[in-house]
């Protein structure tokens, strides 16, 4: 069981999201901007972010948390959610991850296949942690 | 009672923000008066640099005629030899103030005071004119051409300087040779020792006045004409400059809003999908069949919508675009091709379409979104309308040495021969293809053409009913990873 901490503006989704993941085992805190984000990591240091790209008052708040959890609790892994595809300029790619401007562990498109967010949630937390 | 509606007694705390009649409401794009300025400072920034350089060819110039004038093989071939002071002298005063004017330009902070960097070109300017005059004055008559040499710096004037300016430094320099001239021919200066023909030489002593005063209106003319060229030619360069900014915050703004609107739209349907996952999948208790069968198709037509939205808005955005060119570089098709086939490899397994690829590195020149958009439409389409369990092949590989090809084959339903005209058309589906594949848009293909032109990309489609499709793209190749534009 795993501690997670799901990251999106849209409650909707973040609490479907949040079901799937309660029913694996896991347990889970859902913050809907980028600030109450901050303040659960702060608080608790989960074992990976599940977290959206844009927000109301940011299209790149999602990028912008995504270097402070690098930067603050570096080890910590980030599954990117995003609705914007990749297609569209200022669009982002597997070619991306790891770059400065967007250092994620991995991405997921939405809308989300469950089973796909299931596999790569289990694959980051099974790797071993990269201390920084 | 306070009165809510009166829009006296605001407390100062309060924002306030007024949204004017002619207010857009998007954010201010740029400064096009402080783009121009920069612009303007930058122009003479460089100009007088360029304008130091040539200085240093003419006072070299001057100076070693100056000294080889006192060489006695040399002189009598130049015609120097009662020159060598004026001109050694002129060449060394040139030096030396150029060397100021290189140092100032160099150490001196005149980036940010314009009024500086337009007195340092107005020192340049009048200094040359002046030592020109000293020139003119003791060259020998047979250099009839050398007045002419003024014209070089009103000119310059023109097109540095806004019309009031240049007439400024024309006004200079026909003062300086109308001063010249009268005081020569009246005697009040002597022209060099030895020298019978001087400046005044070269105009017929008997009506000096006309000609002069026919030299200086010539100067005029050609004052008028320079500035007003330059004038209508900076104007010309401000309006473009400022289409250009306008064309490119546009292009900024068209892309946020689309990412925006993209996020917007998406946005719903991701929770709608996401939701009904919950359901379908029994997250939430168990459902009846025919409950099932209804989310089902709430999904499946949720699905559809998101999707035709997303191709629409690309399809928008790829016409707003057409006049814009997008940026061009060389990229590895190999490689996009690689990462293509890898996004749709789930939906092609989900229904047993095995993928073949043979993919050969070639460098082509496009740009990153727009092909990975021609790829994805094209393996789409491929997965799409084969059948369950076909196979789908995709090859790239080097064409001709101008082209790169990339094949995508499918063994699908295929497209009957009077329909193929119509495919690249937006909405265009056949009764064959809506039949096969429900979520079918019918904009792959409209995307796909306009994507092709922007990239210069030929696009080539075989098929035939239960042979299937072979669709070929031509593509520009380039042989050097380099940036190719």
């Amino acid at each position: 069981m795993a501690y997670l901490l799901i990251v999106d503006d849209d409650e909707d989704f973040a609490d479907a999201v949040a079901t799937v993941c309660r029913a694996e085992g896991h347990e889970v805190a859902v913050a809907n901007n980028a600030a109450a984000a901050e303040a659960s990591l702060a608080a608790r240091l989960p074992d990976a972010v599940i977290l959206d790209v844009m927000f109301p008052e940011n299209p790149c708040g999602g990028f912008e948390l995504a270097r402070s959890i690098r930067k603050k609790w570096g080890a910590c892994p980030v599954l990117m959610l995003t609705a914007v595809n990749q297609q569209f300029p200022l669009g982002f790619s597997h070619k991306d991850i790891d770059s400065t401007w967007l250092p994620v562990s991995d991405f997921v498109e939405k809308p989300v296949d469950f089973a796909i967010l299931k596999s790569k949630l289990n694959d980051l937390l099974n790797q071993p942690r990269q201390p920084r | 009672m306070a009165d809510l509606a009166s829009p006296v007694a605001v407390d100062p705390a309060v924002a306030v923000y007024e949204l004017l009649p002619d207010d857009s409401g998007a954010a201010p794009i740029s400064d096009d008066d402080a783009q121009e300025a920069e612009h303007q400072r930058a122009f003479l920034r460089q100009n007088a640099h360029w304008f130091c350089r040539l200085r240093w060819l003419v006072a070299g110039f001057l100076t070693t005629c100056g000294l080889a004038a006192w060489l006695p093989v040399w002189s009598p071939q130049l015609a120097l030899q009662q020159l060598p002071g004026w001109l050694l002298t002129s060449g060394v005063v040139l030096l030396v103030a150029n060397a100021a004017f290189q140092f100032t330009l160099t150490c001196w902070p005149l980036d940010g005071h314009p009024g500086r960097l337009r007195l340092h070109l107005w020192c340049q300017i009048v200094l040359d004119l002046v030592v020109l005059t000293v020139v003119v004055h003791s060259l020998r008559g047979h250099l009839i051409y050398a007045p002419v040499a003024y014209l070089f710096h009103i000119i310059l004037a023109c097109i540095f300087f806004p019309r009031w300016e240049s007439l400024a430094v024309t006004i200079v320099a026909a003062a300086l040779l109308g001063t010249l001239v009268p005081i020569e021919a009246t005697g009040i200066l002597s022209p060099p020792p030895g020298l019978v023909e001087t400046v005044v030489g070269t105009f017929d002593q008997a009506s000096w006045t006309w000609q002069l005063a026919s030299l200086l209106g010539i100067w005029g003319i050609i004052w008028f004409l320079a500035s007003r060229l330059a004038a209508e030619l900076r104007e010309g360069r401000r309006e473009l400059a400022a289409a250009n900014r306008r064309l490119e915050a546009s292009s900024v703004e068209r892309a946020a809003h689309m990412l925006q609107t993209t996020h917007q739209l998406k946005a719903p349907f991701a929770a709608i999908h996401a939701n009904t996952q919950l359901l379908l999948n029994g997250y939430v208790g168990p459902l009846s069949a025919a409950a099932r069968a209804v989310i089902d198709k709430i999904a499946s037509r949720a699905q559809l919508l998101s999707q035709q939205i997303q191709e629409m808005l690309q399809l928008a955005n790829l016409r707003s675009q057409s006049q814009a060119k997008p940026v061009l570089a060389a990229l590895e098709l190999r490689a996009l091709v690689q990462r293509g086939v890898e996004r749709i490899e789930p939906q092609a397994s989900l229904r047993g379409i095995s993928l073949n690829t043979r993919l050969e590195p070639v460098f082509v020149r496009g740009s990153d979104d727009y092909l990975i958009m021609l790829i994805d439409n094209l393996l789409n389409n491929a997965v799409n309308y084969s059948y369950n369990g076909g196979c789908v092949s995709v090859a790239c590989q080097p064409g001709d040495e101008q082209t790169a090809r990339l094949v995508i084959r499918d063994q699908g339903i295929g497209i009957p021969a009077e329909k193929l005209p119509h495919v690249f058309q937006d909405y265009y589906r056949t009764t064959e293809a809506t039949q096969h594949n429900k979520a079918s848009t019918g904009l792959g293909l409209a995307i796909v053409r306009l994507v092709a032109q922007a990239l210069q990309a030929q696009v080539r489609i075989e098929s035939l009913p239960g042979w299937g499709t072979r669709v070929t793209l031509l593509l520009p190749r380039v042989s050097d990873p380099a940036p190719a534009e």
